[in-house]
């Protein structure tokens, strides 16, 4: 059984069981290809900045002579998936400018989630898993996510189903997977508040 | 952060939608809404760090969330405001852009 995050002298530090590790590392893995997926079929990857561009050209060449042109370039709709949606969140409560919003920023949004992801499957590697002050924030961000995905995925809504899913948890063995999430859930829940827990205590304080 | 390896150009340089945003200089705001997956401490951090709110001032703006089910967190010129949205996208707050009154 895992120990919770606690701040030492050479930054953070939880003792987790190797499967422990593999586990959350295969969480982190799973939430970068949904990521990676929702990149393929935007096809962005080539095309976000290519689109930039295009428009700048059609402007050079005189061809976008009306200067109101920004209403011509499509916005991106959000993910159907619930998980990416909660993972990739409209920036605004108007569709419109929230789709102009996502079109210039979630490609960087997905990649820096991404970056987070693969950072904490790095410190995942060994035992115990020990974070710096700069590791810390990056790994408590791709936890984060990881609990979002599996919040998603338990149909997590308001407090009377983080009720219903805290419930399910601690019952010993998970016979669905449900409470296999639960259990997951509970687990990447209990590590991100230790670890924040610690990183707050050791802030200075207010001047 | 890699991302930062395909230069300032391809980030900003290429936004040209500059005609809006300078007649639109009226400031935004940055609002954070509750949600039942993030952690108090988790959030009231965010803000700590981000925006190096003090201890108190975080405290209180994440209550506001979690009691009134939103609160400003920011204010100011509207690239900015997109910057600190992005931002909190990133450590998974649900953030929204909203123009001031």
């Amino acid at each position: 059984m895992a120990r919770a995050f606690r701040a030492t002298t050479r930054g953070y530090r939880a003792d987790m069981e190797s499967h422990e590790r593999r586990l959350l590392s295969h969480l982190c893995a799973d939430v970068i290809t949904m990521l990676e997926a929702r990149g393929e079929a935007l096809n962005d990857d080539a095309a976000s900045p290519e689109d930039s561009f295009a428009h700048f050209r059609r402007e050079l060449a005189g061809l976008g002579a009306d200067l109101d042109t920004s209403d011509e370039v499509p916005g991106v709709e959000p993910p159907e998936d619930a998980a990416l949606a909660r993972l990739l969140p409209d920036a605004s409560k108007d569709p419109e400018e929230a789709a102009q919003f996502r079109r210039l920023s979630e490609a960087s949004l997905r990649e820096s989630k991404i970056a987070d992801l693969r950072a904490a499957r790095m410190a995942l590697e060994s035992e115990p898993v020990t974070l710096t002050e700069e590791q810390a924030p990056v790994f408590g961000r791709a936890l984060n996510d990881v609990r979002l995905t599996l919040a998603a995925r338990l149909s997590i809504d308001d407090e009377t189903d983080a009720e219903r899913v805290h419930n399910m948890a601690g019952r010993g063995k998970a016979a669905t997977t449900d409470e296999f999430m639960a259990e997951l859930y509970a687990f990447t829940t209990w590590l991100q508040e230790t670890l924040f827990s610690a990183m707050l205590d050791v802030m200075p304080e207010d001047e | 952060m890699s991302s930062a390896a395909g230069s300032t150009l391809t980030e900003e340089g290429t936004d040209l939608d500059l005609q809006g945003r300078v007649l639109n200089s009226r400031p935004y705001k940055v609002v954070v809404w509750n949600d039942p997956v993030n952690l108090m401490s988790y959030v009231a951090w965010v803000f700590r760090s981000y925006f190096g709110h003090s201890r108190e001032k975080a405290h209180q703006l994440m209550l506001q969330v979690h009691h009134e089910g939103r609160s400003v967190v920011a204010s100011g010129p509207r690239e900015k405001a997109e910057r600190d949205v992005t931002a909190l996208h990133g450590y998974g707050l649900q953030a929204t852009l909203e123009e001031s009154e």
